[in-house]
């Protein structure tokens, strides 16, 4: 389980990175949900209530920021102060805020000596637009996450040893998969012929159409890459789980280096001999990724694909 | 659109028969010979029309749940091809025609485009 404070903050400073360059307008919640200066407390605390947030900026009339209010700053009222009160009796002045225009970098600085809840998002004429808190980033980022990307030291240690994914964080198992195809790449001619091996499979244990579609069309894509990147040895699995159908496929070839460059629509190396046969236009990884609803790829050079999508069986997936 | 009517309008022959095909109304069909445009852009049920005889072309149409295959352009089809086929359960039509005449007369007949781009002309 994720404890509330210390994980979060790891995994959204990791994540962050990755997005370091992001607005923070792009991820705010907004409009905002704010109240004025003279709001009594009592109403204050019914919208937070009824809105189920923490806290909320106090803005002037002129929706200029004045303060914030938070649960704290309830129950001081509670405990010595009348819930009659206005608003700026009781709210916290000395407000840390965004701008619309800073960055997660922004964010992360402020998180790291602040520790504040959320913090209010202001424009260049100081008016409030919106709210952001660590949830809207981690929410943010998980939408935006058909993949995640790992590129620095972590990748080494994972290509090293036992595969984990990323996403489930459990261990790959191999040896219990409920399907495996050894992928021949020295034939551009069978390039095709594991993905219709397990959409058979799927087939026959009742998995839905539609989604034995996208399966069989992500895994096509992995299965062609294999064969006309890697220039080695590479494996399908499959694992049919509860909840959710996970396919892994890997191989020890010659790896991506530039990842984020592989996954640009009509971006490929594919050789000549291999655009003869249709491939090699640049389709692969983007359409992997459209079609998975969680996707992670882990290679560097000469170290070997690891590409890792999970398909949910409910309607759960983005 | 049946089976018959295609293959009269695109004169094609036909190379392996998959089961039921015969009743099955055939709505819409896609043109390429660049087999991830068929993975990018197919609708399930569709029919392929491409000059690539490969053994990928019929991988692909039955990933992404094609019911069949227009050989266009006359070209010659191995044997290990008919056998996939037949394995993966896919229709296999030859037709002389070049892909731009075979594409006009069946869109001219109603069969709808897979990739949908057709909804732009009405």
């Amino acid at each position: 389980m994720i404890s509330p404070h210390n994980d979060v903050d790891k995994l959204v400073n990791i994540l962050s990175k990755v997005f370091s360059n992001t607005s923070i307008e792009n991820i705010m919640s907004s409009p905002p949900i704010v109240v004025t200066e003279e709001t009594k407390i009592k109403y204050a605390k019914e919208v937070m209530r009824i809105k189920g947030i923490s806290g909320m900026p106090v803005i002037k009339r002129n929706l200029k920021l004045a303060g914030i209010l938070s649960i704290e700053d309830i129950i001081k009222v509670f405990e010595s102060g009348d819930l009659n009160d206005h608003v700026d009796k009781w709210m916290t002045k000395d407000v840390v805020y965004l701008s619309n225009t800073d960055t997660i970098m922004k964010f992360l600085e402020l998180n790291d000596s602040k520790k504040f809840g959320r913090y209010p998002v202001c424009n260049d004429s100081g008016k409030v637009v919106g709210v952001v808190t660590k949830l809207d980033i981690l929410e943010w980022m998980f939408k935006k996450l058909g993949y995640i990307y790992v590129h620095d030291d972590r990748r080494y240690k994972t290509l090293n040893k036992q595969f984990v994914s990323s996403i489930t964080g459990e261990e790959v198992n191999r040896e219990n998969s409920d399907f495996k195809f050894k992928v021949n790449y020295k034939s551009v001619e069978m390039v095709g012929l594991g993905a219709t091996k397990l959409k058979k499979f799927l087939i026959e244990k009742g998995i839905k159409q539609d989604l034995v579609r996208k399966i069989s069309i992500s895994t096509y894509e992995g299965e062609a890459n294999i064969v006309i990147h890697s220039n080695s040895e590479g494996c399908i699995y499959c694992w049919i789980n509860e909840d959710h159908i996970k396919v892994f496929i890997e191989d020890r070839g010659k790896g991506i280096e530039d990842i984020e460059t592989a996954l640009t629509e009509g971006y490929s190396t594919a050789p000549e001999n291999v655009r003869e046969k249709g491939f090699g236009a640049g389709m692969g990884l983007p359409n992997m990724k459209r079609f998975s609803d969680r996707m992670t790829l882990i290679s560097s050079l000469n170290k070997g694909v690891k590409l890792e999508m999970l398909f949910y069986l409910n309607d759960q997936g983005g | 659109m049946n089976l018959d009517k295609l293959i009269e309008l695109t004169k094609s022959k036909v190379i392996t028969k998959s089961d039921n095909i015969n009743e099955f109304d055939i709505e819409y069909a896609g043109a390429s010979d660049l087999m991830s445009d068929f993975l990018a852009f197919s609708k399930e049920n569709m029919f392929l029309i491409t000059g690539l005889t490969s053994p990928q072309t019929i991988t692909t149409a039955a990933v992404i749940g094609a019911k069949g295959i227009i050989f266009v352009r006359g070209k010659e089809i191995k044997e290990n091809i008919i056998k996939i086929a037949k394995d993966l359960d896919i229709t296999i039509l030859k037709s002389n025609l070049s892909m731009y005449v075979a594409c006009a007369v069946l869109y001219n007949n109603g069969l709808k485009d897979s990739m949908g781009t057709d909804e732009a002309l009405k």
